[in-house]
């Protein structure tokens, strides 16, 4: 696959699995360039039998996402329980609601849950992503639902007469 | 499955609560800026044009540069070509001499200094020699 015709599958998926974990447009653009930047200076380190050039460019999103977070969130727990978090029920709208929600989640959790949810990815893709088995993706899944569904709980009511109103 | 708490979404709440967050699209100029040799202008890319060339190569062409140089700086002796003309020059024959002849020299006399005469010098009839003393 030429670079080009990755960049026109991958590059919006790329952008948003950065954008989410990152939360900044600026910082997500960086990866994603780096990314594509990647992939044409070093054309060979991409395995095809290692894993999909989709699973590549996301390994080396998250990766890029992973130092960005620890330059700038090292007091923030990579894994275990959630951080604290702004409540949500101060956010103005339910996207925000969401995205903080999730920002809150421990970061392991967080690209398990990011990569599953808005990404699409198949589990053994995470795995492959994020270096791990399959079992510990699962688990972080888990617990990553268990801690949105206690911070989204407020916003219950609010999604239910989201349609209504 | 643990059974929910009053203060926790359902998965099917959660499920329908996750995709309200949206991200954003990606920039338009992001292609320009991980493929910027797309956009630009012919002549940009011929003074930004670069070739791959081996180490080895390298080593070699930069070699044989300095190599090319030293020579280059340092003096030739010149160099002597020898060649030879035939060259038509007129030859000037020597005389030969090939018979002496010889003839009479005429002499002519030279006149007698005056007052003397070769008839007068005669040897004397007596010898008178006259002492003379030094003076010491």
């Amino acid at each position: 696959m030429t670079p080009e015709k990755a960049f026109d599958e991958y590059h919006q998926a790329v952008y948003s699995f950065a954008y989410r974990l990152t939360l900044r447009e600026d910082i997500a653009e960086d990866i994603t360039q780096e990314c594509f930047l990647a992939v044409i200076r070093d054309p060979q380190r991409f395995d095809e039998a290692r894993g999909t050039m989709k699973t590549y460019l996301f390994s080396i999103a998250r990766n890029l996402a992973l130092k960005q977070y620890r330059d700038h969130r090292l007091e923030s727990p990579e894994d275990g329980a959630p951080a604290a978090v702004t409540d949500p029920r101060t956010s103005m709208e339910l996207s925000s609601a969401v995205a903080e929600a999730v920002n809150a989640l421990p970061l392991l959790q967080q690209e398990a849950l990011i990569l599953f949810e808005y990404e699409g990815a198949a589990l053994e893709e995470i795995a492959g992503i994020v270096g791990a088995d399959v079992g510990t993706v699962k688990s972080r899944l888990h617990r990553a639902r268990n801690g949105l569904r206690r911070m989204l709980a407020p916003y219950r009511k609010a999604e239910s007469t989201h349609g209504t109103a | 499955m643990e059974p929910l708490k009053e203060d926790e979404l359902s998965d099917q709440e959660l499920d329908a609560l996750l995709p309200e967050w949206k991200a954003p699209l990606a920039p338009a100029h992001l292609r320009a800026s991980v493929f910027p040799n797309v956009s630009r202008r012919w002549w940009r890319n011929f003074w930004c044009f670069s070739i791959w060339v081996p180490a080895p190569v390298a080593v070699l062409i930069a070699i044989v540069v300095v190599l090319a140089v030293w020579r280059g700086s340092v003096p030739v002796a010149p160099r002597v070509i020898v060649r030879t003309e035939r060259v038509d020059v007129p030859v000037l024959k020597d005389r030969v001499v090939s018979r002496t002849i010889y003839r009479d020299r005429i002499v002519h006399a030279s006149p007698a200094a005056p007052g003397r005469n070769a008839h007068e010098l005669q040897p004397v009839a007596e010898l008178r020699p006259v002492i003379i003393r030094s003076e010491e």
